[in-house]
């Protein structure tokens, strides 16, 4: 029981690392002074923005030196406002008083926000050494699972192969639970290899979950090279219909990775 | 009672000095992580904001960013407008942020820069002078409304930059 208290404690903060700590974790390893700071903090009124909330938090760091958390939640703002300085600065300190819940986290924020793939990839290894690939992590909108978003840093990096090969075995591991964009990026992922086939295949797995006009343009592409001028049409028509329903690809931070752009699906033509 | 009075004084000297001490005593932050105040050597005189005392930033409204024509605009602008240096020492990452008004006008632009290891560098001029002013000639800006009220906004770009070349831009 106890061994899967620790394992349940561990773990929140790497499932769910934008939130706030559990604050009994501490109070649990006797580390009553990170336990005090982390209830002074619980409930901060502040927008994460604000001079008063980067105070507050201060106040807590100077109280308890390694409060991991605290250099997290200082560095969310400049994380938003493109401040990579400041914000590698502070995260690195969280990952260097509390590694395990914190580095999926800054992989993925890499990514995200710097397209530091390269970067993005060593953290996200890091994290499914330690907790094996299904309780790695998540995007911090929950969107994408961290071993997902290592395949397309690869797949940004051109290792189309080694992309695909992550994303299907990803697929087969027990109780994964697919998520809501990757059937799309593995389809793009083939397309861009040539393969049609498995393209095509995960397409349409895509439209039977979540369809995007981005999977439909790309649904008209494959149309449009097998020679199939109606097909392509309806495809294109569709995605057109869904972008304007804003059925597409979007973050209000970022872009996802294989974005397409309403002009772009507009201006494909079966003739060019 | 010679003494307690004395007592008395020395608390009220103290106190008096630690609020003072407080007062005086300056925060280490401006109003809001990134703010970007005016600066007459650098900005617009007559650049106009809607509402000086809370430029929003450009997620806030949940739209992400907003430009004419969507983000490729933007990109292509800079495929167009930007010369490549070929410098292998221009690698790294740009972020120029400004204000769009709630006209969707820009100014105060500011830089800062990182080699692939998030250590602060200095590119070429060649590098900086180009994306400084071709931000400064994007006009596609749309002026966002939070709870129905026109507002003025913070936004950035980062460029990567691999030997002089623009490689990705973001957000």
């Amino acid at each position: 029981m106890k061994k899967y208290l620790i394992l349940f404690f561990v773990l929140l903060p790497a499932l769910g690392f934008s939130q706030p700590p559990n604050c009994n974790v501490y109070l649990y390893n006797k580390d009553t002074v990170q336990y005090e700071v982390c209830k002074s903090i619980e409930n901060v009124p502040f927008y994460q923005y604000t001079k008063e909330f980067q105070e507050e938090f201060d106040k807590a760091i100077k109280k308890c030196p390694h409060f991991a958390f605290g250099y997290q939640a200082k560095a969310t703002a400049y994380l938003k406002s493109g401040d990579f300085l400041t914000w590698k600065y502070l995260i690195d300190k969280a990952v260097e008083y509390d590694t395990l819940p914190y580095i999926g986290y800054r992989g993925w924020c890499k990514y995200q926000f710097f397209r530091d793939y390269e970067g993005a990839i060593k953290d996200i290894e890091f994290a499914e050494k330690r907790f094996g690939i299904l309780n790695a992590g998540y995007s911090a909108a929950g969107d994408y699972h961290l071993t997902m978003a290592k395949a397309m840093c690869y797949s940004a990096l051109g290792d189309k192969q080694k992309a695909i090969r992550i994303m299907e075995n990803l697929f087969t591991v027990t109780d994964y639970v697919v998520g809501l964009f990757d059937y799309y990026q593995l389809a793009v992922t083939y397309f861009q290899v040539n393969d049609l086939n498995n393209a095509t295949k995960y397409l349409d797995k895509q439209t039977a979950i979540n369809d995007l006009a981005e999977n439909r343009f790309y649904k008209a592409k494959i149309a449009k090279i097998n020679g199939n001028s109606a097909s392509f049409e309806k495809e294109k028509s569709e995605a057109i219909r869904l972008y304007n329903t804003q059925k597409i690809l979007f973050d209000p931070y970022t872009e996802h990775l294989n974005k397409v752009y309403l002009n772009t699906i507009a201006q494909e033509q079966y003739a060019n | 009672m010679g003494h307690s009075f004395y007592i008395l004084l020395i608390f009220l000297l103290t106190t008096i000095s630690c609020k003072s001490q407080q007062l005086t005593e300056k925060s280490a932050y401006i109003k809001s992580v990134g703010d970007i105040a005016h600066d007459k050597t650098l900005d617009k005189k007559e650049f106009y904001l809607c509402d000086a005392e809370n430029i929003i930033q450009y997620h806030n409204d949940y739209q992400g960013l907003q430009y004419k024509g969507e983000k490729i605009a933007l990109v292509n602008t800079f495929s167009k407008k930007y010369v490549p240096t070929n410098q292998e020492e221009d690698s790294g990452l740009i972020r120029i942020r400004f204000v769009v008004n709630c006209k969707g006008e820009t100014d105060r632009f500011r830089l800062i820069a990182m080699d692939n290891d998030y250590k602060g560098k200095n590119f070429g001029k060649k590098v900086t002078r180009q994306l400084i002013s071709i931000c400064k000639s994007l006009d596609g800006w749309i002026p966002k409304k939070l709870d129905g009220r026109a507002v003025d906004y913070y936004q950035y770009l980062i460029f990567k930059i691999k030997n002089g070349q623009i490689i990705e831009i973001m957000p």
